[in-house]
């Protein structure tokens, strides 16, 4: 007799006659900011029983069809067995579950109970780029109604700070992109000045592509070779933190070269007699010496830029993660109204949104100094607008707190003493995270939102589980400022809530209920348009049903009849007499400046498959297994001089603390400075190194450079046997 | 909804593909109606020179036959013109009398002939070279006469004169009136060359020579040149270019310039009317070449669609030449005064000769001659305006100057290299995936793999990857050796073929797999073993108890079945065995070591060593021998069932003693070993732990390293100090003991069923890539099922094993 041990047809039989089920999600990453659109089907049988998952790319107008990595496996955190399930309370050092009821009513007793000891403004609230507009917004009037505190930022003042004053300062509004991504391809010079968009939004490097095949010329402005940089026509690999004096020499070329575009500059700027007398004063040569850039070629950046019939800048955050970064992005803008190329085809600056909602996240009330639609918190007039759309007392309305980093210095200096953080993880995020990890252990009461226990949840008292983007409707705003609507249908495990529904709840217990009515997050949406409403981001109309529609709508756009503009400032600029403002920008150094004990300059920046912290892709299991660690990239010389082998692990040392790393050795850095990536914690967070000084104008740490010293973690010297 | 009229003007190339991709986009939108003058179906006209020529068939260059437009519910009226559009009305009225309304409207009218306005143009035997009848014509007057002359040395020209020498014909003269031929695509060295190659073909080449008139009297027999000269000619073929076919158009009140004038996105002055092909002007540019006219079809079917595009910005012009036995190619600017510099070589023996023109460091222009092999590349260095700088980096890559640099470089590059990095596919997915499809063309590759679907940056590394594949698919198609001398199944064949046998004995699995010898060998034998035992352990994960019974039943028949000298100790080489007892994480207690020293006096064993990956052995015993010799050890040996065990855990001196520790090397590396004793694996597999980078225990080149660090343990995976020597590579590195222990034993286990028999890890892991282990060992929901299964091994009763203690 023929034995059959090995139960194959059974299964081949049982997987035939299984009933499958499928979920259909048309959802968008919730990566990055180009926000590209998918299709996510889950499917799974009574049978088989683990769920399958197929992700499709759907045709969109930024991304056109397109996902990375990150975004085709952005579903394996969101269904990840790590998921916080149920409200968690810490006790004797462990976490335990409790109901919401409890959870509630232990935050409100407390918040309640701070208050009085300490007044409304000893709690705050830290929110993220990554929430919905609905939530943004809802934290800033939960801050400012509920709690009646002036702390509260978000992350996003590490993200678009710099480039934000700056566009509202130069051109007296702050779009992502003043051109759709359309306009791209059209330009024949594109400037990409601390900006990996290869690796950090890869699904726009086509537009780049074509803009090379059209024959465009490509100058990238960065310290390190990227994937970006292989695209460059000339890269200019600058000394960390110079990026504002690399610019000077530029404009001085094109001062040289006669390629200022005079009508222009006379017609629709302002402020060109001081700037040019300041550029003036710039040498060159002296400018190729601090950049470390050699003039010939800074001149050759200048003069193609100024010489093309259309050009576009673009910068991300190595440009504006300075202590100078409003400054350099404010020189950087100089070069485009210079030379006239801005609210025409093929013509503008674009402000690289790092995060999902970077955009939308700050225009609606989560920073310090806002209120929604790009109001100003100190403004009167602003304050008094949206008192009344809120039915609250303008004056009751708290004033301007504090920027993000310096609300964790607040902390550790006991001033704050409670924290609600939404979508964040500040311990890793900020700067000197080590004064940051301090503080949140000091703080009476640390309440984080958050889908994973993530290294600042790890030091919560409470976690509040809260819905993945799968599971939780509402608007983003991509990174050329075009509202997208992002819908959630798949149920939420466990006993997570929309971080909205948190909001309302706490308000309730908080007794300000009434300030927060909302069955759905198009309610808040509904409420948002109205609070924007005649403010610079105009999302007035813009609604659900549009956005259903039309695939998404540009801001300002305050009629619902009417399209949202994608190019800006054709005609004249948002300033009250139509002018751009041209600013003389100083050459700055660094904060901190290499010295013999620290000789060496760290950057950072990101990789391909990590977003952020890392909290959600170093749970997808894709995106871990590519890059699972950290890792110091350094020249060739710079590990010969101290010792290093690549493969090997270095101790990276600043003034403020050290990390351990593995080193990757390649000749694409500058030999004076490493680069470390962003999304680890603990032993391996680079911001565990960087300094925490601070931008005067926007309060954006320079996280881009400092000073550091390195050696190897272990040697093998023979005598230690 | 009803569907839309859409009606085509023009049965041609242009105008067919455009509908192509119409019905790619938005299949059942449209009632689509085609007006051809000519009485076919749409052929290539492109490949009328090779029907000529002789080298095809007319029936071969039909690109869509009557079923094609049957089968998509598109009306076609061949033979049959439309005489004028009515563009207020929207419809077309034509010479049959049939008024046709449309909702869109596409001209694809193409061109006519350039009829040189000769005296005598019109005589029989004076033919332009465009359709299927003119092709008809020159076969009918080739049959019947001997002499014939082409006007115009262009790129027709040449393809007729071609044409006509292959029919036979015995004088052919071309007649060019500039000082060299194909003077718009060629220099005058390529040209000099094609010339000479041309009359060694038989052509009679006339430079600087015009036509004054065509003599004769019912038909051609003269042409009379302007010089006063006058050559005698049976058949005149007139190829001197062609001009848009805009009648129509005109006639219609639509804008027409040289051609009817379109926009972006192909629309004319007429709303809903578009134009496409070479009866199209875009940006003062007319068209006649094949890859705009597809260009601008794409396009126009976006637009006709109502989907965004980005609109048609012109094309890059380039031609081939299709006249046998001639390999010229040509793009963009190449004429002196255009260039700034240029790049040129010429071969004088080879008779090959390239230029490539640049202007301002970018590359603008090439043209090749005799070798056209690198023409796609140049082509898309001209539509990208590359820099020179590539032309720098191939040179260096390749040694000699040209071509060949990427394809080197992805040869050189190991299975596990990602490609892709957007995607994250690598160059094995990337083969694999072609081979087992049998893809051929790029855009399938990017279909089928998602590589160079995000950025494109890796799109000449796909395209060298795919021409690698297309050239050695002989060399995957040749039969690996047999495993041995029993079967005809080569060793990864036995695998698959054991999977699918079902059987659960080697005797069984030799019978069903048609085994040429009845017990098979000591070659055979084991690996068949091997396959069952672990495919039992695969199938066992997570089912009842019913299946966990069977496999027992499996394992002691197994044992009854297999020949005796098999069983549970090490064979050697000399039909002895050898017993390991294990000293876990290679601490060993006294009392053990006493229980050895007895055993190893009381059967005299001849030889107690340690061996290189620090096992203790006693060799050479006797089966009964070794039992004896493991009952006296009274503690764990290591199992041979119907694998390979692990072999003891290497250490160093751990944390206390080891200078420079991190961690307890001693108690992970005995840790390991009891996690993992019982494992059945294709290959004995070495294991170590060290306390610290310094690697003391030679963790880098066992199977299985174990290194701890500040963040935790990291994880070192095919490593190998045999006759192979390699590094092993980082896997993961762990936060604590037990996550590092799992993550090993998941890893084995995943080796145990993806590997040969015999295959040592390091080429399992060069095989499947780094990354792609990573992610099984990540995925929570693969990473339970792995140590499912490894534990259900070490809770598995063995046929003949060595006590437990």
């Amino acid at each position: 007799m023929k034995r059959k041990l090995y139960p194959y047809e059974h299964v081949a039989a049982d997987r035939g006659g299984a009933v499958v089920t499928s979920l259909v999600m048309e959802t968008q990453c919730p990566f990055c900011s180009v926000q590209c659109k998918m299709r996510l089907t889950e499917s799974g049988s009574a049978v088989v029983g683990e769920p399958q998952y197929t992700v499709e790319a759907k045709p969109n107008r930024a991304s056109e069809g397109r996902l990375c990595v990150k975004g085709m496996n952005a579903y394996q955190h969101a269904v990840s067995e790590d998921r916080i399930l149920y409200p968690l309370v810490k006790r004797e050092g462990g976490f335990e579950r409790i109901s919401w009821e409890d959870a509630i009513s232990l935050i409100v007793s407390r918040f309640k109970q701070i208050e009085e000891q300490s007044g409304a403004d000893a709690i705050g609230v830290y929110g993220g780029g990554s929430l919905t507009n609905e939530t943004a917004y809802l934290l800033g009037k939960f801050a400012r109604v509920a709690l009646r505190s002036k702390y509260i930022d978000y992350n996003g003042r590490f993200c678009m700070s710099a480039a934000a004053s700056a566009g509202s300062k130069a051109l007296g509004l702050d779009r992502g992109l003043t051109n759709p991504l359309s306009d791209i391809p059209l330009a024949k010079c594109i400037v990409l000045a601390g900006t990996n968009v290869a690796e950090c939004q890869p699904t726009l490097m086509p537009y780049f592509t074509r803009a090379k095949e059209n024959g465009s010329f490509i100058i990238v402005i960065d310290p390190r070779e990227t994937e970006t940089s292989r695209l460059a026509d000339l890269h200019l690999k600058v000394k960390p933190g110079m990026d504002a004096s690399l610019a000077n020499g530029m404009l001085r070329a094109l001062l040289d070269e006669g390629l200022v575009d005079e009508a222009f500059v006379r017609e629709r700027t302002r402020g060109y007699d001081a700037l040019r007398s300041h550029l003036l004063e710039q040498s060159l040569d002296e400018i190729a010496a601090m950049t470390g850039v050699p003039a010939d070629l800074i001149r050759k950046a200048a003069t193609t830029f100024g010489r093309a019939a259309t050009g576009m800048v673009f910068t991300a955050r190595g440009v504006e993660q300075q202590t100078d970064g409003y400054m350099a992005v404010r020189n950087l803008l100089n070069l485009v109204l210079l030379t006239g190329k801005i609210g025409k085809p093929g013509c503008g600056y674009g402000a690289i949104t790092g995060q999902g909602n970077g955009q939308g996240g700050r225009e609606h009330g989560q920073k310090a100094d806002q209120l929604p639609g790009y109001r100003s918190i100190e403004n009167p007039e602003h304050r008094a607008y949206i008192a009344d759309v809120w039915g609250v007392d303008p004056n009751e309305l708290p004033g301007k707190g504090v920027s993000a980093y310096e609300m964790m210095e607040k902390v550790y200096e006991g001033d704050i003493r409670a924290l609600l953080v939404m979508g964040s993880n500040p311990v890793v995020s900020n700067p000197n995270a080590s004064l940051v990890q301090a503080a949140m252990e000091r703080l009476d009461l640390l309440v984080v939102a958050d889908m994973f226990m993530s290294e600042t949840a790890r030091s919560a008292d409470l976690i509040l589980p809260v819905t993945a983007y799968l599971e939780n409707e509402g608007t983003l705003t991509n990174l050329e400022g075009r509202v997208l609507l992002r819908e959630g249908h798949r149920p939420a495990p466990g006993e997570a809530k929309n971080d909205w529904r948190i909001l309302c709840e706490l308000a309730e217990g908080l007794g300000r209920g009434a300030y927060f009515q909302y069955e759905r997050a198009e309610h808040i949406f509904e409420e948002l348009r109205v609070a924007s409403r005649g403010g610079l981001a105009d999302y007035y109309g813009i609604t659900y049903d549009r956005l259903r529609r039309e695939e998404g709508v540009y801001w300002p756009c305050p009629d619902p009849a009417e399209e949202g503009k994608g190019r800006m400032f054709e005609a004249s600029f948002a300033h009250a007499d139509g002018r751009a403002e041209l600013i003389a920008v100083d050459n700055h150094w660094p904060a901190e400046l290499t010295d013999d004990e620290y000789p060496i300059y760290l950057t950072t920046g990101r990789v391909l498959s990590h977003y952020l912290t890392g909290v959600q892709t170093r749970r997808s299991h894709t995106l871990a297994s590519r890059d699972f660690e950290s890792f110091v990239e350094l020249h060739p010389k710079t590990a010969k001089q101290y010792g290093l082998a690549d493969g090997k692990l270095a101790v990276v040392t600043s003034r403020r603390g050290e990390i351990v790393v593995r080193c990757r050795i390649t000749r694409t850095i500058r030999d004076d400075t490493v680069f470390v990536p962003m999304h680890w914690g603990d032993s391996q967070n680079v911001n565990v190194l960087t300094n925490q000084a601070l931008d005067p104008t926007c309060r954006m740490p320079g996280f881009k450079v400092c000073a550091v010293r390195i050696r190897p973690f272990i040697s093998n010297h023979p005598y230690e046997i | 909804m009803t569907r839309q009229k859409l009606v085509l003007i023009g049965n041609g190339m242009a105008g067919v593909r455009c509908i192509e991709e119409i019905l790619n986009l938005r299949p059942d939108t449209f009632d689509i109606t085609i007006f051809g003058a000519e009485p076919h179906p749409n052929y290539n006209r492109i490949m009328l020179s090779k029907v000529l020529q002789g080298d095809t068939p007319m029936s071969a260059i039909t690109i869509n036959d009557y079923a094609w437009y049957e089968e998509r519910g598109i009306t076609l009226h061949t033979g049959e013109t439309v005489t004028a559009i009515d563009t207020v009305k929207q419809v077309v009225h034509t010479d049959r009398r049939r008024t046709t309304p449309y909702d869109k409207l596409i001209i694809a009218t193409g061109s006519l002939p350039f009829m040189l306005p000769l005296p005598g143009i019109d005589k029989p035997g004076v033919t332009a070279f465009r359709n299927m009848k003119d092709c008809e014509l020159m076969v009918e007057t080739a049959a019947n006469y001997q002499r014939a002359a082409v006007i115009g040395g262009g790129l027709l020209g040449l393809e007729a004169a071609r044409g006509l020498l292959n029919l036979g014909m015995k004088d052919v003269h071309v007649i060019h009136n500039s000082p060299y031929l194909m003077n718009r695509q060629l220099d005058p060295q390529a040209a000099s060359m094609l010339k000479q190659e041309l009359e060694q073909q038989g052509m009679r080449i006339w430079l600087e020579k015009n036509t004054e008139r065509i003599v004769g009297r019912k038909r051609v027999e003269a042409l009379q040149f302007t010089d006063g000269s006058r050559l005698a000619v049976d058949l005149v073929v007139i190829a001197v270019g062609i001009k848009p076919n805009v009648r129509l158009a005109a006639e219609s009140g639509i804008d027409v310039h040289r051609a009817i004038v379109v926009n972006d996105r192909m629309e004319t002055s007429a709303p809903n009317v578009y134009a496409v092909g070479e009866c199209a002007e875009h940006r003062d540019m007319v068209y006649g070449l094949v890859a705009p006219l597809y260009e601008q079809g794409k396009v126009l079917a976006k637009a006709i669609c109502e989907q965004e595009t980005e609109g048609y910005h012109g094309s890059v012009l380039y031609s081939q030449l299709k006249v046998s036995g001639v390999d010229v190619f040509s793009v963009g600017d190449i004429e002196d005064s255009q260039l700034s510099t240029m790049q040129m070589s010429y071969d004088g023996i080879r008779r090959t000769y390239r230029k490539i023109g640049i202007r301002d460091n970018r590359i603008v222009g090439a043209v090749l001659f005799g070798d056209s092999g690198d023409s796609n590349k140049l082509l898309s260095y001209v539509k990208q305006g590359a820099d020179i700088s590539v032309l720098q980096q191939e040179a260096s890559a390749s040694g000699s100057g040209a071509g060949g640099g990427t394809t080197e470089y992805v040869s050189g590059l190991s299975d596990s290299e990602t490609i892709c990095s957007c995607n994250g596919v690598s160059k094995g997915t990337i083969r694999a995936t072609i081979r087992e499809q049998g893809l051929e063309t790029f855009e399938q590759v990017r279909e089928c793999t998602r590589a160079a679907s995000s950025c494109g940056g890796c799109k000449p590394l796909v395209s060298a990857l795919l021409q690698c594949a297309l050239e050695s698919s002989d060399e995957d198609a040749v039969q690996a050796a047999p495993l041995c001398g029993c079967t005809t199944l080569s060793r990864e064949q036995l695998k698959d073929a054991i999977a699918a046998s079902l059987t659960s004995s080697t005797r069984e699995a030799m019978a069903a797999l048609g085994w040429k010898t009845e017990d098979g060998c000591g070659i055979c034998r084991p690996a068949i073993r091997y396959y069952i035992g672990v495919l039992g352990r695969v199938s066992a994960n997570g089912r009842d108890q019913v299946s966990t019974a069977a496999l027992t039943a499996a394992a002691e028949t197994e044992a009854a079945d297999t020949l005796v000298e098999e069983g549970a100790y090490a064979a050697l080489a000399n039909g002895t065995y050898a017993v390991q007892p294990r000293l876990y994480g290679g601490v060993a207690t006294a009392d053990q070591l006493r229980r050895i020293a007895d055993a190893i006096e009381r059967y005299q064993v001849p030889l107690a060593k340690l061996n290189g990956d620090g096992r203790l052995e006693l060799l050479g015993l006797s089966a009964e021998e070794a039992a004896g010799v493991s009952q006296t050890i009274g503690g764990p040996v290591a199992a041979h069932m119907y694998g390979r065990p692990v072999a003891s855990v290497v250490t160093c001196g751990g944390i206390a003693y080891e200078r420079g520790a991190v961690r307890d090397s001693v108690a992970v590396g005995a840790a390991l070993e009891r996690r993992l004793e019982q494992l059945q694996l294709p290959t004995t597999v070495s294991a170590a732990v060290s306390a610290s980078p310094l690697h003391r225990a030679g963790s880098l080149v066992r199977d299985v390293g174990i290194v701890g660090v500040p963040s935790g343990w990291e994880l070192y995976v095919g490593g190998s100090a045999g006759i192979e020597v390699k590094e092993a590579k980082l896997l993961l590195t762990e936060p604590n003991e037990r996550a590092v222990v799992d993550t090993a034993a998941a890893v084995l286990q995943l080796y145990a069923e993806e590997a040969v028999y015999g295959e040592p890890v390091w080429e399992w892991l060069d095989r499947v890539g780094v990354v792609a282990v990573r992610e099984r060992v990540l995925d929570p929901r693969s990473r339970r099922t792995l140590l499912l299964r490894a534990q259900y091994e070490a809770e598995q009763p063995m046929a003949i094993r060595g006590e437990c203690s």
